[in-house]
């Protein structure tokens, strides 16, 4: 019986060396294909290696890959490094496609990117190598996106802020401009309130009389309040000029940012669809250019 | 021979009215040492040395106006900027003044180098001579003022309007010119009257002179904003300034057809007609020193445009300028200017 038993165990135990041997010679071969890529300078096989679901839905239009996805994971510890070495292909493609962006490294394998080379330009987002997408930052790509569809309008981002702005400025400063006929008006009342106060006031017409004194006084009080609003009023406006100034760097940046997509794409629209089809596009060129080199040699 | 029987010899005191004092003076005197012979030469000295005070004096202006030698002609306006022609036993009636002077070298100076624009006038009103510029004409009238406490230094002054244009020294051997009237003058008061050409060439004839001024004698020249050198850095008033001057700079360049850029040091670049490059960038931050100190630069291949002419060629940027003038101003030297 013991034997057998032997027998049975030692069966397993080959059974298992070769499974064993035959999972890491899948994954050595993996990584040999991997290591052959990269010393080739084959960013698209190695962009095939990395996702190799992706790879084959977008480039080779299969519903199903054929790659093991588990392999993958094994080089998922320096993603950083692949990303760092990926990254020089991919952003000299994408200096030629979206010349407007201008890249900044922030740490091994990760790129941030400002959108135009203009005074105050606006950090745009994030680059992801490994996927070849553009993270937008939300807040700035959904002004942007606001700009465009206000185009219709004939507007900019803020016109509307400002001109509530600049109206507000408006009424401050005629507020301000109006302080002479103010004080006119004032002196005015004040000598009404002294006279009534003076004259001699018959009984049934205490109440009338009285009626009279208080809608001096709210006069009075309300042109004074209007004299406390003229007095804040330069600060006001000076702050508003700032708010303005603010608004509309806003607007000119984010004109500059529309004219470098018509530019370049004619619509917002045509950025878009580049936007998400920029995977396919670049895997398109490596294998153009590819081709080329191999022509050139 | 009895002492009290002699006359005394009253001599003759020039310039003394009172009689009284005279005669006292006299008795007084006649107890000195000098005889009356003595004192009759020594007045004849004076007057000889008096005479001959005046004669150097004209020797002097004979060089002033007629030499074709720089450093003579500098030597002469030195002397004579500080000459005292009058004394107690001389004077003359006819004179100019040391602000004159000033003037009148000016006028050489430019003449010996061929680029005389500027007219030397002279008012009868103000008994002076003044500088009248072609094409400024009656808007611009020029003088010395001298500098006060000391006789070596002068103010080039428009009279009218009271702004300086440039200290000169002729001891210290320095010429400054002064930011804030040039600005005042030639960017907001004259455009609204005068020709731009006319500006531009009162612009030259001061570049000219504060030239000559290095090239002949040596001078140290601060030309501040006029100077169109490529390596001229031009201070701000306020080094530290705001992020949002700038930024009213970048939407105005953007109203004016322009565009603001960034540098890679975060610099603000802006490129104007035929390769010209303003540059505003913080010296303190690329020299690592800690506090912010941001000037401008102007670059241009000729080494010919200042930052005075894109303030008078560019209106966007005028009106920036102006705008944050207390920011902005490029500094002049605070010993002669506040």
């Amino acid at each position: 019986m013991a034997n057998i038993q032997d027998s049975v165990i030692q069966r397993e135990h080959v059974l298992a060396t070769t499974e064993l041997s035959k999972a890491v010679a899948n994954k050595a071969r993996y990584l040999q294909t991997l290591a052959a890529a990269i010393q080739d300078q084959d960013d698209r096989l190695v962009y095939q290696l990395i996702d190799g679901e992706r790879y084959s839905k977008e480039i080779l239009q299969a519903k199903h890959g054929s790659s093991d996805e588990r392999n993958e994971q094994l080089v998922l510890d320096i993603s950083d490094k692949l990303s760092q070495y990926l990254s020089g292909n991919l952003i000299a493609y994408l200096r030629e496609t979206y010349p407007f962006f201008y890249f900044e490294q922030t740490s091994l394998g990760h790129f941030q990117f400002y959108f135009g080379n203009w005074w105050d330009r606006r950090l745009f987002g994030a680059l992801d190598v490994l996927k070849v997408k553009f993270n937008f930052d939300q807040t700035e790509y959904k002004k942007l996106e606001l700009a465009f569809k206000l185009e219709t309008q004939k507007k900019r981002l803020n016109s509307d802020k400002i001109a509530e702005i600049s109206q507000q400025t408006d009424q401050l400063q005629s507020l301000i401009d109006s302080q002479d006929s103010r004080d006119q008006e004032k002196e005015k009342v004040r000598l009404q309130l002294k006279k009534l106060a003076q004259d001699k006031v018959l009984p049934w017409e205490a109440s009338k009389a009285k009626e009279a004194k208080q809608k001096l006084v709210e006069r009075l009080s309300f042109l004074t309040d209007q004299d406390e609003k003229a007095q804040q009023a330069y600060k006001i406006i000076r702050e508003s000029e700032e708010k303005v100034l603010v608004l509309s760097k806003e607007d000119t940046l984010i004109g500059y940012e529309k004219q470098s997509i018509v530019a370049k794409f004619g619509s917002f629209e045509n950025f878009t669809a580049r936007n998400e089809s920029l995977y396919r596009d670049y895997i398109a060129d490596l294998i153009a250019t590819k081709g080329r080199v191999k022509i050139n040699e | 021979m009895n002492e009290k029987d002699e006359k005394k010899t009253v001599t003759f005191e020039p310039k003394v009215e009172d009689k009284n004092e005279a005669t006292n003076k006299s008795i007084r005197e006649s107890a000195a040492t000098l005889s009356t012979t003595g004192r009759l030469m020594s007045y004849n000295q004076e007057l000889k040395d008096s005479l001959h005070n005046g004669i150097h004096f004209t020797q002097l202006l004979d060089k002033l106006v007629q030499t074709k030698e720089p450093q003579t002609l500098f030597e002469a306006a030195q002397k004579l900027v500080n000459y005292h022609l009058d004394n107690s036993y001389l004077v003359f009636p006819q004179q100019y003044s040391r602000a004159d002077f000033y003037l009148i070298f000016l006028n050489r100076l430019l003449e010996l180098h061929n680029s005389e624009k500027v007219i030397l006038q002279s008012s009868d009103r103000n008994r002076e001579l003044y500088h009248e510029f072609p094409g400024i004409n009656t808007q611009g009238y020029f003088v010395f003022q001298l500098e006060k406490g000391t006789t070596d230094g002068a103010y080039y002054t428009e009279k009218n309007s009271g702004e300086i244009i440039f200290y000169l020294n002729f001891h210290k051997n320095i010429v400054r010119f002064n930011s804030r009237s040039l600005a005042q003058l030639l960017l907001v008061d004259y455009p609204k009257k005068i020709r731009v050409e006319a500006i531009k060439s009162f612009e030259n004839y001061l570049l000219n002179l504060g030239r000559f001024f290095k090239e002949d004698y040596g001078f140290d020249v601060d030309f501040n904003l006029l100077d169109p050198s490529n390596s001229a850095v031009y201070q701000l008033s306020n080094p530290q300034i705001s992020h949002s001057i700038i930024d009213q700079l970048f939407v105005m360049a953007a109203d004016g057809g322009r565009m603001l850029k960034v540098g890679p040091q975060n610099e603000a670049i802006l490129n104007l007609n035929g390769g010209t490059v303003v540059t505003l960038f913080d010296k303190g931050s690329q020299d690592n020193a800690g506090v912010s100190e941001w000037v401008i630069k102007v670059n241009d291949t000729e080494h010919q445009v200042s930052w005075f002419d894109i303030l008078l060629q560019y209106q966007f940027i005028r009106e920036w300028y102006l705008d944050n003038l207390s920011d902005l101003e490029v500094r002049s030297d605070s010993l002669y200017f506040n």
